[in-house]
C-alpha cells in the first residue's frame, strides 16, 4: 500500500496533458512520453555516465575482490573491514570533496598545475568522466562485496584441479575462475548499473555548473523551476523506472539462473593462491582505491572545512574556525541538524519494529501469499529515490491529512524507501534462527509472549541493532528523497548541505557535510552508552 | 511421573496440494515406547509434530491421555502446543545459544513458575541423570555435539511430561557417538517410566529402543508390530526391504506339498521353499522374504528334511562384523552374512538351508 500507492499517481501524472497543475488531470495521454524526444540527450547523458561508472566500479570490485578474497594479499582480514568505508563516505562527500580537488578553475590540482607553469586546467571533474569517477569510487565497494561473495564461494578445488593437469597459473585464472565468477561479476554489473541509473547527488553537484543533466537532475530541475513542469518530469521518471525495473529484473534472473553452480553447501578450506612478489603491487592497489575513495575525500573536507577561501596551499592566516562558528551559529542549520536526528531515530526505532514484525511475518506465520509480499517489499529498491519522492509528492498533496512540508512525510518516505534495506538485514538474521528454537519453547510449555521474551527476542537482538543503526545513518544521509519532500518549516541536513554548496561558500558547506558526519558518530556513542548502562542493571 | 496414552486416528496432514500423510492411526500406550521408522518424506516426522502441536493436521483425531487435543470433527478441538502438557527433543537440538547450560534445562520449570529452589535441585538431578553434572554454568553455545545432544534431553524431561516426543535426535552424532547414545538412550527411557514417541530412519536404532515399530511411506502405515516381527515378517517387499537386507524369491505356490502350516513355493528355477504365511492371503504368484543373516552355508548337507539346496560361492565380501557370500542358486544370486570367520572360498560347493520360520510370506 505504502509502496504503489505513489507509483500509481506517478503514473497517473506522466499521462496527464491537461492543464499541468490541475488535479486529478483533466485528460489523458502519451504526450509526456512522446515529447521526451526532445530530452533525449539526457537520456543520452545518463546511459553514457552509468556505463562509464559501472565498468569502473566492476573492474575495481573484481580487482578487489579477487586480490582480497584468492591472494595472499598482507592484511587481509583488515582490509575487508576497511572496504565498507567508502560505502559510509557517500556519494555526496565524495562529489564535493572531488570538486574541491578537481574543478577545473580553484580545484587543487589544477592550482598546483598552474603554480607548476601548466596553462588552463589538467583535469575537469564537472564532466560525464568526473561524475562516473566520483560515482564508481563509491559503487566500487558494493560491486566488490557482490564479486568478493561469489569468488569466496567456489570451490578452491577447481582451480587445483586446473593446476593438478599441468595449467599454469594465469591460464588458470583465465580459463577457470574467470569463467566460473562470470555470472556473479555480470550480476553485479547489472546491479550497480541500476543503481547508477537513478543515482542523484554527485551528478547534482558535479554536473549542475556544467548544465549537465541526468535523468533525476533533470527531473529535480523540472520539478523545482517555476512553473514546475511536473507531468514531464513524471514521463521521465516512470521511463527511468522501467529501465531501472528491467535491469533488475535482469538480474535477478542472472543470479537465480545459476548456469554455473558454484554454492555447494559443503564447507570448503578458503584457500588463497600464493601471488609471490606481486603480494606489495597488489597491497598497493588496495591501498591506493582505499586512499582515492575515503582518505583523500575526508581530508580534503576536513582541510577546506577551516580555510578561510580554499587553496591548494596552505597558509597560517588562511586558517579558521569561523566556517563552524557560523555553521552552528545559522539557525537553518541547527534545526535542520536536530530535524535530521529526530528523523533519523524515529525512522530507526518505527522501522525496525515495523520491519521486524513483517519479517516474522513472512518468513515464520505461513502467511497465503507471503512471496507477493516479500516482493512487493523489495519494491522500492528499483526505483530511484528522486523518482520515488516524486510519486510521494504527488501523491501526499492531495492527501486530506496535511502532512506535506513537514517531518511526518519526511518520516513516511524514509520508512518506504528504506524497507528493503531494514527488511533483508533483520529477515537474514530470522532466517539464521532455526525454527526449532522457537519451537522448543513451545514445547517447554511456554504461551506466545513469553517464548517472545525469552527467546525470539535474545536472539534477534543483534541483528535488530544491526538494522536500526543502518536505519539511522541512511536516514540522517538520506539526499534523493528529502530534497524533493522538504519543507521550508521543516529542513533537514543533506539537502541543506547540498543548498550551502550551490548558494554560499566552499568552506561553509565542508563544516557543514563534517558536522553531519561528527553528529552521526556522536549520536551512536551517546545511544551505546545509554544503551549499556540500560541493560546492566538488568542482569542478563 | 504421569504417563499417558496417545491415540492417532485417521490423521491426515496436507500442505497445499501435498498430502504428507494421508489417514494414520495407531494407538500408544501408557509406558510404551513406540518408533516411527521410514524413509525421509514418508511423514514421521509430520506425524509427530502432529502430536506435538506444531502441526495442524488436515483431518483426524488425537488423543492424549484420554482427552482430544485436535479433532477435526465437532466440537473441534486444537489445543496448542504449550498446552498439552508434551516435550520433545529436537533434531537439531535447540539448543539456545544465548543461555547457559543450567537455564535451558531450567526453561520448562520457570515457564511452570516452579519455586527457584525446586528449579536448581530438579536441573541439578537432570544434568546427573545425562551425565552434565559439572556443566550447568557454561554456556550453552559452547558444547560439543554430543553435549548438546545431552541438554537437549535434560531439558526435555525434567519437567514430568506425560509423553516425549523424539525427533531423529541421534541422527547428527556420528556413528561411534550414535551407538553409545542409543544404549543410555534406551537407559534413560527405563529410569523415567514415560510414554515416548521416537521418530527415525535408522533401523537399528528403532529395533533397540522400541518396544514396538510403525513402517510408514508415502505417509501411510505399511506395518505395525514388535522389532522381532518387523525385522523377521515383514509384510511386503516395502517393509523387508527397508528394514536390514532381505533376499527376495518369486515364486509359484504349491499348495498340494502344504503341510503342518507351512506354506510352500516353487521357484522358476525348480527349488522348493518352506515358508510362513503369518496370517497372509496370497495369490498363486508370490514373493517370499528370507534375510541375508537367517541363511546358513555349509560344505556338508545338513540332515533337515527340506530348505536345503546346492550352491556355489561365487564372491567373498571382508566386511569385519561378519562376511557376505554372494552364492550361485537356482539360477540367480543370493546373499548370504555368516559371521563367524569361515574358510569358504570364492568357487567352493556348498549347501545353502533356511529354517522354514524365517521364510516369510510378503503380501505383495
Amino acid at each position: 500500500m505504502l509502496v504503489l500507492y505513489p507509483i500509481a499517481y506517478l503514473i497517473q501524472a506522466s499521462l496527464s496533458v491537461g492543464d499541468p497543475q490541475a488535479r486529478p488531470p483533466e485528460a489523458y495521454g502519451l504526450d509526456n512520453y512522446t515529447g521526451l524526444g526532445r530530452y533525449a540527450h539526457i537520456f543520452g547523458n545518463t546511459l553514457l555516465v552509468a556505463a562509464l561508472a559501472t565498468m569502473l566500479a566492476v573492474v575495481v570490485g573484481f580487482a578487489m575482490g579477487w586480490i582480497l578474497s584468492r591472494t595472499n594479499v598482507p592484511g587481509r582480514a583488515a582490509f575487508e573491514q576497511l572496504m565498507a568505508l567508502p560505502y559510509y563516505v557517500t556519494p555526496l562527500m565524495g562529489a564535493l570533496a572531488w570538486a574541491l580537488i578537481a574543478s577545473p578553475n580553484s580545484g587543487f590540482v589544477n592550482q598546483i598545475w598552474r603554480a607548476l607553469g601548466g596553462s588552463d586546467h589538467l583535469v575537469d571533474i564537472n564532466t560525464p568522466w568526473g561524475i562516473a569517477w566520483v560515482m564508481a569510487l563509491f559503487e566500487g565497494s558494493v560491486a566488490f562485496v557482490m564479486i568478493g561473495a561469489v569468488m569466496k564461494s567456489m570451490d578452491p578445488a577447481m582451480e587445483e584441479a586446473s593446476q593438478v593437469l599441468g595449467a599454469g597459473r594465469v591460464r588458470t585464472m583465465l580459463r577457470i575462475t574467470l569463467p566460473l565468477v562470470l555470472p556473479g561479476v555480470l550480476g553485479a554489473a547489472v546491479f550497480v548499473f541500476a543503481e547508477m541509473l537513478g543515482s542523484f547527488s554527485a551528478a547534482l553537484v558535479l554536473g549542475l555548473p556544467n548544465r549537465f543533466y541526468v535523468v533525476t537532475t533533470a527531473m529535480y530541475q523540472l520539478v523545482s523551476q517555476y512553473p514546475p513542469r511536473f507531468p514531464t518530469a513524471a514521463a521521465m521518471g516512470v521511463s527511468l523506472f522501467a529501465v531501472m525495473f528491467a535491469m533488475v529484473w535482469i538480474y535477478r534472473r542472472i543470479v537465480s539462473s545459476g548456469t554455473y553452480v558454484t554454492i555447494t553447501g559443503r564447507a570448503f578450506r578458503p584457500r588463497a593462491m600464493d601471488v609471490g612478489g606481486l603480494r606489495w603491487p597488489f597491497l598497493g592497489v588496495c591501498v591506493a582505491y582505499l586512499a582515492v575513495a575515503v582518505i583523500l575525500p575526508v581530508l580534503t573536507i576536513t582541510y577546506a572545512s577551516f580555510q578561510h577561501l580554499t587553496t591548494a596551499f596552505p597558509r597560517a592566516a588562511n586558517f579558521t574556525l569561523v566556517n563552524y562558528e557560523t555553521a552552528l551559529s545559522l539557525d537553518a542549520v541547527r534545526s535542520a541538524l536536530g530535524n535530521s536526528l529526530l528523523l533519523g531515530l524515529a525512522t530507526a526505532s518505527v522501522g525496525v519494529v515495523l520491519m521486524g514484525f513483517l519479517s516474522w511475518l513472512i518468513y515464520r506465520s505461513r502467511l497465503p501469499g507471503a512471496g507477493v509480499i516479500e516482493y512487493l517489499l523489495m519494491f522500492p529498491q528499483a526505483v530511484p529515490r528522486l523518482v520515488f519522492a516524486f510519486g510521494m509528492l504527488w501523491a501526499w498533496l492531495i492527501f486530506p491529512i496535511p502532512i506535506y512540508g513537514t517531518l511526518w512525510l519526511l518520516l513516511i518516505v524514509y520508512l518506504t524507501v528504506f524497507l528493503p534495506l531494514g527488511f533483508r538485514t533483520i529477515s537474514g538474521v530470522i532466517l539464521q534462527i532455526d525454527r526449532s528454537l522457537e519451537e522448543c519453547a513451545q514445547m517447554c510449555g511456554a504461551t506466545w509472549g513469553y517464548r517472545l521474551r525469552t527467546v525470539t527476542m535474545p536472539l534477534l537482538k543483534p541483528g535488530l541493532i544491526a538494522a536500526w543503526l543502518l536505519l539511522f545513518i541512511a536516514s540522517v544521509r538520506e539526499l534523493g528523497a528529502s530534497i524533493l519532500l522538504m519543507g521550508p518549516k521543516a529542513k533537514v541536513i543533506t539537502p541543506a548541505i547540498v543548498e550551502s554548496w550551490f548558494s554560499t561558500s566552499t568552506e561553509l558547506t565542508a563544516a557543514m557535510a563534517l558536522l553531519q558526519t561528527l553528529a552521526v558518530v556522536a549520536a551512536l556513542v551517546l545511544l551505546f552508552a545509554v544503551a549499556r548502562r540500560a541493560v546492566q542493571p538488568g542482569g542478563e | 511421573m504421569a504417563r499417558a496414552s496417545i491415540e492417532v486416528r485417521d490423521l491426515v496432514v496436507r500442505y497445499g496440494s501435498v498430502v504428507a500423510v494421508r489417514g494414520v492411526t495407531f494407538t500408544v500406550a501408557a509406558g510404551e515406547h513406540l518408533t516411527l521408522l521410514g524413509p525421509s518424506g514418508c511423514g514421521k516426522t509430520t506425524t509427530l509434530r502432529a502430536i506435538a502441536g506444531l502441526e495442524k493436521p488436515t483431518a483426524g483425531e488425537i488423543r492424549i491421555g484420554g482427552a482430544p487435543v485436535f479433532s477435526s470433527s465437532s466440537p473441534a478441538v486444537n489445543i496448542p502446543a504449550e498446552r498439552r502438557g508434551l516435550s520433545m527433543v529436537f533434531q537439531s537440538y535447540a539448543i539456545w545459544p544465548h543461555m547457559s547450560v543450567f537455564d535451558n534445562v531450567a526453561y520448562g520449570l520457570r515457564v511452570r513458575k516452579r519455586p527457584e529452589a525446586e528449579v536448581t535441585t530438579r536441573v541439578r538431578e537432570a544434568l546427573d541423570l545425562v551425565q552434565l553434572g559439572e556443566l550447568g554454568t557454561r554456556s550453552a553455545s559452547k558444547l560439543s555435539g554430543g553435549q548438546q545432544q545431552r541438554v537437549a534431553l535434560a531439558r526435555a524431561f525434567v519437567f514430568s511430561p506425560s509423553v516425549l516426543l523424539f525427533d531423529e535426535p541421534l541422527s547428527n552424532l556420528d556413528a561411534k557417538l550414535r551407538a553409545e547414545m542409543r544404549v543410555e538412550l534406551k537407559e534413560l527411557q527405563r529410569r523415567l517410566d514415560i510414554t515416548s514417541v521416537y521418530v527415525t530412519h535408522d533401523l537399528e536404532e528403532a529395533l533397540a529402543i522400541s518396544d514396538r515399530i510403525v513402517v510408514m511411506r508415502d505417509g501411510v502405515i505399511e506395518q505395525i508390530g514388535s522389532p522381532a516381527e518387523i525385522y523377521d515378517r515383514p509384510r511386503n517387499t516395502f517393509v523387508a526391504d527397508f528394514v536390514g537386507s532381505a533376499n527376495l524369491i518369486r515364486g509359484r505356490r504349491r499348495a498340494d506339498l502344504e503341510r503342518d502350516g507351512l506354506v510352500v513355493i516353487q521357484t522358476h528355477g525348480g527349488a522348493l521353499v518352506h515358508g510362513t504365511a503369518p496370517g497372509r492371503a496370497a495369490g498363486d504368484e508370490v514373493l517370499m522374504a528370507i534375510r541375508t543373516v537367517r541363511l546358513r552355508l555349509e560344505r556338508a548337507r545338513p540332515a533337515t528334511p527340506f530348505n536345503v539346496w546346492p550352491a556355489r560361492i561365487r564372491q567373498r565380501v571382508f566386511q569385519g562384523d561378519f562376511t557376505q557370500y554372494h552364492v550361485d542358486w537356482d539360477g540367480r544370486v543370493l546373499i548370504v552374512r555368516v559371521a563367524a570367520p569361515d574358510p569358504l572360498a570364492e568357487g567352493d560347493e556348498v549347501f545353502v538351508s533356511a529354517d522354514p520360520r524365517y521364510c516369510v510370506l510378503l503380501e505383495e
